[in-house]
């Protein structure tokens, strides 16, 4: 079994996060890493592991290139999607390169446009079953598909219209903290109802936004991390979880739709960090839609199985509540640049730089990432 | 309550038997020609028997909603403002538990779409072919 505080978060950074932003992809993954790299006091020549994510569309070849790096000794794309790609696979894979001795400080970039020709939903519709079965019924999407998980979740567990609305507003509650956030204005009740209704139950608001950004992280060796600017970050526990239900057929035929294998990421992920669920202080969840942040959070098993509603409603995750949820306002609030703005707050925050809605004594972060059928659970703690 | 109308990418032969199915009346989907197994949706290859046939056959009009949504606002490519609202569910048949098959809710003015309600199978013109519908049964 991989061993934990091994590794640790030494550098971190993003590009603003925008509606409609003007540089490409590969020009705001070169800003983000620029900047992760400044921070961890290095130069770009330091750089010689990258982990590349098969959804950003440029590999570490380009990355190393427009960065201006020195000799790259490692490289590796992160096979999996969402999420689980940038803060759990992407990790484990730089954990198993230092580890080996293969490479010193790896560098992990992603951005990008949502607002290219074709969307977000454009893989889907090359999915054959999606653009045969799917579409022609109107059933595509990604809030779609979701909606119909929270339709289904909702008759399983029970879920009010107030309880769901708690989501969205606990992260704007968090983003009115967040200079960065994408949407800052306050959310309450009324504000959510005026919110369009996409697909029932969920609201725009009940969506992660569309954004154009990047961020990017470099992970080196805890006793590396010993020696640099920041106090150190490292990663107590990671854990995946992996079904073999392919993208296409994944929204319709698994047994519970909404049964991501998160239970198992988490599992994984606390065993090897030797903590539960009730040593956190805080959490990041990776909130691409109210109903998967609920599940997800009863899966880092920060409440019960089902209670998810109840544990938002009572503002357990808001600011000042007993355990911080999306505390820079997560994909809904803040930006989607997916999972990676998760990782980069819960460092921050780990380090206590984050002022205003600074968690105190903050010290150990869960983050979750969904990547559809797959799901990563990361421990992050401060030495 | 509209019907989406978005013409279907039939990978020749993945899904022909299914619209062959709709357009003569009936609820058609895959199954592994020597076990009956349900192989749904139809994959490229089947999984752990790269040398499994697959063949059409009809299953029970009769089932239930495992799930729905009510789109308002459609995210298909193109211009669809006109055909909204329309509600999606996906069918599970009888005879074939955990098959889901998605559809649109029809003749179901005045009807709350729910999880579990029972549903039949109505084929209905979408254009220029046709699409799974259910309308509320029992």
């Amino acid at each position: 079994m991989m061993k934990g505080n091994r590794i640790a978060i030494t550098g971190v950074g993003e590009t603003p996060f925008l509606r409609k932003g003007e540089e490409s992809v590969l020009m705001m993954m070169a800003r983000a890493s620029l900047s992760a790299i400044a921070d961890a006091g290095l130069t770009p020549a330091d750089i010689d592991g990258y982990i590349s994510n098969k959804y950003a569309g440029h590999g570490s070849d380009e990355v190393a290139h427009a960065i201006g790096a020195g000799e790259k000794r490692f490289c590796a794309i992160a096979d999996s999607a969402g999420g689980t790609a940038t803060t759990g696979q992407a990790l484990q894979l730089a954990q198993m390169a230092i580890e080996a001795g293969l490479a010193r400080h790896v560098l992990i970039p992603y951005a990008i446009r949502s607002t290219k020709p074709g969307g977000v939903y454009g893989v889907h519709a090359r999915e054959p079953q999606k653009a045969g079965i799917e579409m022609p019924v109107g059933f595509f999407g990604q809030p779609t598909y979701f909606a119909s998980m929270a339709n289904r979740y909702a008759h399983e567990y029970g879920m009010t219209e107030e309880e769901q609305a708690a989501v969205p507003m606990t992260y704007r509650a968090w983003a009115t903290l967040t200079p960065g956030a994408q949407r800052r204005e306050p959310m309450d009740l009324d504000v959510y109802r005026q919110s369009p209704m996409i697909a029932t139950p969920l609201r725009a608001a009940d969506c992660c936004l569309t954004t154009d950004g990047g961020g990017a992280y470099v992970v080196s060796a805890v006793e590396e991390a010993r020696d640099m600017p920041h106090p150190v970050v490292s990663v107590r526990g990671m854990g995946l979880g992996f079904t073999n239900w392919p993208q296409g057929i994944l929204f319709t035929q698994t047994p519970s739709t909404f049964a991501f294998p998160g239970e198992v990421s988490a599992r994984r992920a606390y065993e090897m960090a030797d903590c539960d669920p009730k040593d956190m202080d805080f959490a990041q969840v990776y909130d691409g839609f109210t109903i998967s942040a609920l599940v997800q959070t009863e899966m880092l098993g920060l409440c019960e199985k089902g209670e998810a509603p109840r544990f938002y409603a009572a503002g357990h995750a808001k600011p000042g509540g007993r355990m911080p949820v999306n505390t820079s306002g997560g994909h809904m609030s803040g930006g989607y640049v997916p999972g990676i703005n998760l990782i980069i707050e819960a460092v921050r925050q780990l380090r206590g730089q984050e002022g205003d809605r600074q968690v105190p004594d903050a010290r150990l972060c869960a983050v979750a990432g969904l990547g559809g059928n797959s799901h990563s659970t990361t421990i992050l703690a401060r030495d | 309550m509209g019907i989406p109308i978005y013409s279907p990418t039939i990978e020749v032969p993945l899904f022909q038997g299914y619209y062959d199915g709709l357009e003569a009346g009936e609820l058609r989907i895959t199954a592994d020609a020597e076990t009956g197994e349900w192989i749904w949706y139809p994959p490229e290859v089947v999984p752990g028997k790269p040398d499994a046939v697959l063949e059409w056959r009809k299953v029970s009009p009769e089932g239930r909603a495992y799930t729905f949504t009510t789109v308002t606002r459609s995210l298909l490519p193109g211009d669809h403002k006109a055909e909204v609202p329309f509600t999606v569910v996906l069918f599970e048949p009888d005879d074939a538990p955990g098959v889901r098959v998605p559809g649109i809710l029809v003749d179901a003015e005045g009807v709350e779409p729910r999880c579990e309600m029972r549903l039949r199978f109505r084929p209905v013109q979408a254009g220029d072919h046709k699409i799974a519908g259910f309308a509320p049964a029992g």
